[in-house]
């Protein structure tokens, strides 16, 4: 009786604490984008990819409470248009065979409701391209839909500061700063 | 005290539950994501570029991507010093071609030669990969036909344009390797059917082995030559007697490459290049040459 007891107690704590928490992963049925554009005077061009997986958490009605997050994109993945470009991208700039993914891990630290439905966040957490890993900051957009959340966010990033190196090389530029662009859609996954 | 141990153990399993929450952790133990899908492998390409300088390799595009080409070869030799410029006076034979990526294992190309007005088309398809660090393996086939729409030897001049003895084909196996990411190695078996137009009576083949080696010394440049000995079947005596020779250097871009080069031979259609090279390289005679490649997409900003 007072075993059963106490396994009911704990299966109630777990149940409350999983009730109350939400996790959202990447719906990979919707139009995920991610680009990185950069802008060169020789060499303008954008590297785009859907291949963005990952998942945002928080507990109760409030979206900083626990939050966790991590979203990693494929870099394998990245199309510029050339197969060529691709492949300088792939095997010159970013090593995919030693780092095939780039991930961001973090939480919200900022949300501010700015409509019925849409939150302006902040997040900060550690970025890692190319081996290298970073504190940073970044500002975005979630909107609430029914059972998932559209969100967009974009933020420039050195590529100094990964450690990728830029060559130089008549008609072959690329700039050192890279635009990323992420528009995407996270959907509530429903606990057992 | 019972009841005490069971709060105890009550309040360090929510303890432990709320620690192991904290994102500091691997992952949230609340968390079930996992990753729904491989990484991606990107198509296996050892050489750069689509071409060697005369001899084709096993790289493909990007479905869709298309290849502009534009190559001379300089017809007087280096000898003439400076007076011709080392032969950069002129004239020049040269070759313009548009390939367009099928998928991402074919391409068909159109070119043409201002060399009898030679045109021709090609489809190239890879068509097998070994994926392996030490000697990764590609295999492709390479085919085409040739049609001398203006030929200018003495011999055939008012026999019809479309006459059958002015169309050639070829078909060459590409084999390729890359050691270590550095030295890419070819062997391009190839046939040449209808070698020289100017019979009238019956077709001579060809058969030659291309091996070409290209070494990249950094990631926008590097060595590269070929050579593409007789092996079986006619042999022109004059004018074509030689094997193929020629070595440069090939620069790259996001979407160019750029091949400076020394070759004993003054053709650049591949079903001329293949009957064999003019010049014999024992009196260190050489033309200059060069071929540019852009690759191109169309509706896309690149």
């Amino acid at each position: 009786m007072y075993r059963s007891l106490k396994f009911l107690f704990f299966t109630i704590i777990v149940a409350f604490n999983l009730l109350l928490s939400a996790e959202y992963q990447v719906d990979h049925s919707r139009e995920n984008v991610v680009k990185f554009i950069s802008h060169a005077p020789m060499d303008d061009f954008e590297g785009v990819t859907d291949k963005i997986d990952g998942y945002i958490y928080w507990e109760g009605d409030n979206l900083l409470n626990k939050s966790d997050m991590y979203f990693e994109v494929d870099l394998n993945s990245i199309d510029t248009g050339i197969g060529l470009r691709n492949r300088h991208m792939r095997d010159n700039y970013l090593e995919t065979d030693q780092y095939p993914y780039t991930h961001f891990k973090g939480k919200l630290t900022k949300a501010e409701k700015v409509s019925e439905n849409e939150y302006k966040v902040t997040a900060e957490g550690k970025m890692y391209i190319h081996g290298v890993e970073k504190d940073i900051t970044v500002e975005g957009n979630m909107t609430a839909l029914d059972s998932s959340y559209h969100i967009t966010t974009q933020f420039v990033t050195a590529l100094s500061d990964y450690k990728i190196k830029i060559p130089q090389l008549m008609f072959f530029k690329i700039n050192e700063n890279m635009q990323l662009e992420l528009d995407f859609y996270v959907k509530k996954i429903e606990k057992n | 005290m019972k009841s005490r141990l069971f709060m105890v153990i009550l309040l360090g399993g929510f303890f432990l539950i709320s620690v192991l929450s904290f994102p500091g952790f691997t992952q949230n133990p609340n968390i079930s994501w996992k990753r729904s899908s491989p990484e991606t492998q990107p198509d296996l390409q050892l050489f750069h570029s689509p071409h060697s300088i005369d001899l084709p390799t096993a790289t493909t595009l990007q479905k869709w991507d298309v290849e502009f080409e534009i190559s001379h070869r300089f017809i007087p030799p280096t000898s003439v010093g400076i007076n011709g410029f080392y032969g950069l006076d002129g004239p020049v034979n040269m070759r313009i071609a548009l390939g367009l990526a099928l998928n991402n294992r074919s391409i068909i190309t159109l070119g043409r030669s201002n060399f009898n007005d030679n045109i021709d088309l090609t489809l190239k398809y890879k068509i097998f990969e070994i994926r392996n660090n030490a000697l990764p393996v590609l295999i492709a086939a390479r085919a085409g036909g040739a049609w001398n729409s203006n030929p200018a030897y003495i011999q055939i001049i008012g026999r019809d344009k479309t006459n059958s003895r002015n169309f050639q084909a070829f078909g060459q196996v590409i084999l390729n390797t890359m050691i270590r990411n550095k030295l890419g190695i070819g062997i391009v078996p190839s046939y040449l059917y209808n070698t020289d137009i100017r019979f009238e009576d019956k077709t001579k083949d060809t058969f030659r082995l291309g091996l070409n080696a290209q070494y990249y010394v950094g990631q926008f440049w590097s060595l590269l030559i070929e050579y593409t000995p007789y092996i079986s079947g006619y042999r022109s005596l004059t004018d074509q007697k030689h094997n193929p020779l020629s070595f440069g250097i090939e620069l790259e871009t996001g979407g160019h490459f750029f091949k400076i080069f020394l070759s004993n031979s003054k053709f650049l259609n591949s079903s001329q290049f293949l009957a064999g090279a003019d010049l014999p390289v024992e009196n260190n005679d050489w033309r200059l040459g060069f071929m540019i490649t852009r690759l191109l997409k169309f509706g896309k900003k690149i």
